[in-house]
C-alpha cells in the first residue's frame, strides 16, 4: 500500500477539465452565443448598412412592431406552415411504411443494403439536392415531365408556375428527408422485445392492431423528434428551395426563412431581419415544447 | 381422448436441424412438462405449437383440428414467457384485458373475466399498477392472469419460474400446479430443471439433441428409465454410473468386475441377464439417495473426498478408481477426506444399461 496519496497526478490540475471543455464552449460561444446575443441587440436598433449616416441608433419595440404588422411575414410564415403540414405527414407514413418493410425478418443482404442506400439522401447537402431538383423539374429534360409523359400526361412547367414549384420543393424535401423518418421509426421498431410481440401476435392477428397498440408507444418518442427536429429544420430551411426558386414565382415558395435572407441580406434592414430571425427562434421552442408536453413519452 | 398432437413434426434452420421428428400426443387436462438440456430444442417445439415458429414437416393437432399453418391468435393458446413480456405502457387490468379487446368481447364479460382472473392470482389491489412498479413475481402473476382470461385451449410456459429467485420459484412452482388442478386445462411447460419436470408434471418428455428420448410419467422415468441419458438427467444429484464387465453370465443373474465393488464384483439378479454376454460392457446406475453408508452387506468401496453438510443431509463426494461417486446420507456421519467409504444398496435399487446406454 503506497502511503504518499498526496503525489499528484502529473499534468492532471484543478483547472484540467475546464481546458478539455474550453474548445467547445468558446465554439459554441462565438458560433451560437455570441451571434444570438448580437442579434437580439440589433433587433431593438434601426440597423440599415446600406444608411450608415443615419447610424445605428435604439429604436425600442419599433422592428418587432414593423414585422408583426407586415403582412408579407405572416404570408411568408402561413406558406412556411403550410410547406411543414404538406411534407410532415408524407414522411412519417412513408417512413414508416419503409420501417416496418425494413423489420420484417428474412432478407438480410437486401435489407442491409437498403439501410446504406437511405443514409443517401441525408447525406446531400441542401444545396446540392436543390440542384439536382432543377434538373429533375426541368421543363424540357427533367425526369419528372418524363415519368408524367410515359403516363401520357401533358408535360408541366414545374418551376415556372407556383403550384408546380411549391409541389416541386415539396417533393425534393420529401427524397431527402423520409429517409431520416424511415431511421428513428425503425430504431424505435427495434426497441420492442421480441417476447412482447410475440404475446402479442398470440392475442391478435391483426398486424394494425399490433402498431396501434404495441408498436406505436415505442415509437413516439421517435416521432416526436421527428417532428420538432423537422419543424426546426422546415423554419430554417433555405438552401435547397433558395437554389431551386429563389422563393418564386413570385412568392410561390418564399419561405420564410428566404425572406428573412431577403430583407437581411438584399435590403440590408438587419434590425428587421434580427426581430424576424428572433421571433421565428420564439416560436420553435414554442413549438418544440407543445410537441413534448402533447406527444413524448417514454416506454420502460 | 387426445386433445394436442403432434406427428413427426421437424424444424430446420436452413440447414440445421433442430427437431428432427418429434411424435407425441396429450389428453385434456393434461400437465406435460418438455425437459432436456440447453439447446435440445425443448423450447422451439413449443413455439411451434404456439405458432411463433414455422413447422418444416410434420403435422399439429388441437382439439381434432390442423393447425400446423394457422396463425398464433387463431389457435387459441396463450403462453407464458420467461420474461414476462408484458405490455409495458398497458396497467395490469389493460395487459389482461388485451387478448379479450382484440377478440372484441363485450366489456362487462371482460370485467367478469379479468376479475376472477386478478382474484385466483391475488391481484387485485395491483390491477391498475404499471408492470414496471411490479416485482418479479407479481410479473410473473401477471402474466398468468393474461393466459386464464382467454380460456384458452393449451396453456404454454417458456422456463417461466428461470427468472425468479429459488424461494419465489418453488412458491410459484405450487400456485402453478394448484392452478392446474383448479382449472383442469392441458398445460405444456418447458423447462431444464428436473425438479419442475418432476414436481409438476403428469407426464415428462424428455428431449435431446432435437429428438425425444423418453415420455412417461415421473415416477416411471425416474424408476425405469429407458437409457443412461433420461437416467443421469432425472434426479438429483445425478446417478452415479461405474463401468463394470461381465464376468460371468447365469440364467437370471450376472457377475460384474469392477474394482470399486467390495471384493472387485457384484453379482446382481436381472431377468435381462441373457442379453449380455461375458466380457461385454455393463454400465451399473446407482442412485446417490439409494446408497447407505455402514450397511451391513456393502457393495462399493470408497475414498471419501469431500463432504458436504446440508443441515438435514450430508452430500458425500467420494472416488471408487477413478470414478467419482456422489452419495446423499440422512444426518451428518463423522468422515473426513481421504477416509474409506463403504456403501450398499438394495438390489431392487441397481439400474444395468448396456454399453450403449439402453437400459438392459
Amino acid at each position: 500500500m503506497s502511503a504518499s496519496p498526496a503525489k499528484p497526478n502529473r499534468g492532471y490540475g484543478r483547472w484540467t477539465p475546464a481546458w478539455f471543455l474550453a474548445p467547445a464552449v468558446l465554439t459554441l460561444f462565438l458560433i451560437g452565443i455570441y451571434p444570438t446575443l448580437f442579434a437580439l441587440v440589433t433587433s431593438f436598433r434601426r440597423y440599415n448598412i446600406t444608411r450608415p449616416r443615419d447610424g445605428f441608433p435604439f429604436v425600442g419595440l419599433e422592428n418587432y412592431v414593423t414585422v408583426l404588422t407586415d403582412s408579407t411575414f405572416w404570408s411568408s410564415l402561413f406558406l412556411t406552415a403550410q410547406f411543414y403540414l404538406s411534407v410532415l405527414p408524407i414522411q412519417i407514413v412513408l417512413g414508416l411504411a419503409i420501417a416496418l418493410l425494413l423489420h420484417k425478418p428474412g432478407m438480410g443482404m437486401l435489407k442491409s443494403l437498403a439501410r446504406v442506400t437511405l443514409v443517401v439522401p441525408l447525406a446531400t447537402t441542401y444545396a446540392v439536392v436543390g440542384l439536382i431538383g432543377r434538373l429533375i423539374f426541368n421543363r424540357e429534360f427533367g425526369v419528372a415531365n418524363q415519368f408524367l409523359d410515359l403516363m401520357g400526361i401533358a408535360p408541366i412547367d414545374w418551376l415556372g408556375t407556383p403550384a408546380g414549384a411549391f409541389a416541386a420543393i415539396v417533393i425534393m424535401d420529401v427524397w431527402q428527408w423520409t429517409p431520416f423518418c424511415a431511421l428513428i421509426f425503425l430504431a424505435g421498431l427495434s426497441m420492442v422485445p421480441g417476447e412482447i410481440e410475440e404475446a402479442a401476435r398470440l392475442e391478435t392477428s391483426s398486424k394494425l392492431a399490433l402498431l396501434r397498440y404495441v408498436q406505436l408507444p415505442y415509437l413516439m418518442p421517435g416521432l416526436t423528434s421527428i417532428m420538432i427536429l423537422r419543424s426546426a429544420d422546415v423554419l430554417k430551411l433555405f438552401d435547397m428551395v433558395f437554389v431551386m426558386t429563389r422563393g418564386g414565382p413570385g412568392s410561390a415558395t418564399d419561405l420564410i426563412s428566404i425572406y428573412i435572407q431577403r430583407v437581411g441580406f438584399r435590403i440590408f434592414d438587419l434590425g428587421t431581419a434580427s426581430a424576424q430571425a428572433l421571433l421565428l427562434l420564439v416560436i420553435t421552442i414554442i413549438i418544440s415544447r407543445l410537441y413534448i408536453r402533447l406527444l413524448y413519452r417514454e416506454v420502460h | 381422448m387426445t386433445f394436442l398432437r403432434l406427428d413427426s413434426i421437424k424444424k430446420n434452420f436452413g440447414d440445421v436441424s433442430v427437431i428432427k421428428g418429434v411424435t407425441f400426443s396429450a389428453a385434456k387436462g393434461e400437465f406435460v412438462v418438455f425437459v432436456g438440456p440447453s439447446g435440445c430444442g425443448k423450447s422451439t417445439l413449443l413455439r411451434m405449437i404456439a405458432g411463433l415458429e414455422d413447422v418444416s414437416e410434420g403435422q399439429l393437432r388441437i382439439d381434432d383440428k390442423d393447425v400446423t399453418y394457422e396463425e398464433p391468435a387463431k389457435r387459441e393458446v396463450s403462453m407464458v414467457f420467461q420474461s414476462y413480456a408484458l405490455y409495458p405502457h398497458m396497467s395490469v387490468f389493460e395487459n389482461m384485458a388485451f387478448g379479450l379487446r382484440m377478440a372484441k368481447m363485450p366489456e362487462n364479460e371482460i370485467r367478469t373475466r379479468v376479475a376472477e382472473a386478478a382474484r385466483i392470482l391475488q391481484l387485485e389491489p395491483l390491477l391498475e399498477r404499471k408492470p414496471r412498479a411490479l416485482s418479479g413475481g407479481q410479473r410473473q402473476r401477471v402474466a398468468i392472469g393474461r393466459s386464464i382470461v382467454r380460456h384458452p385451449k393449451i396453456f404454454l410456459f417458456d422456463e417461466p419460474l428461470s427468472n425468479l429467485d429459488a424461494e419465489l420459484r418453488s412458491q410459484m412452482r405450487v400456485e402453478i400446479a394448484k392452478l392446474h388442478r383448479s382449472l383442469g386445462a392441458t398445460m405444456v411447460y418447458v423447462t431444464h430443471d428436473q425438479v419442475e419436470a418432476m414436481t409438476l408434471a403428469d407426464r415428462i418428455v424428455v428431449l435431446r439433441a432435437g429428438l425425444v428420448e423418453q415420455i412417461g410419467s415421473p415416477t416411471e422415468l425416474y424408476d425405469r428409465p429407458a437409457n443412461t441419458f433420461v437416467a443421469g438427467f432425472i434426479g438429483s444429484p445425478k446417478m452415479n454410473f461405474i463401468n463394470a464387465t461381465v464376468s460371468a453370465a447365469g440364467p437370471g443373474s450376472l457377475v460384474l468386475d469392477h474394482v470399486t465393488f467390495v471384493g472387485g464384483r457384484l453379482v446382481v439378479d436381472t431377468p435381462s441377464a441373457g442379453k449380455v454376454k461375458v466380457g461385454d460392457t455393463v454400465i451399473v446406475g446407482l442412485r446417490p439417495e439409494h446408497l447407505e453408508i455402514g450397511s451391513s452387506a456393502p457393495v462399493l468401496s470408497l475414498t471419501l473426498d469431500f463432504a458436504e453438510n446440508l443441515g438435514g443431509s450430508t452430500q458425500l463426494y467420494a472416488r471408487g478408481e477413478g470414478e467419482p461417486v456422489i452419495i446423499v446420507t440422512p444426518g451428518r456421519p463423522a468422515l473426513d477426506a481421504g477416509d474409506t467409504v463403504k456403501a450398499g444398496i438394495s438390489p431392487k435399487h441397481i439400474y444395468l444399461f448396456d454399453a450403449a446406454g439402453i437400459a438392459l
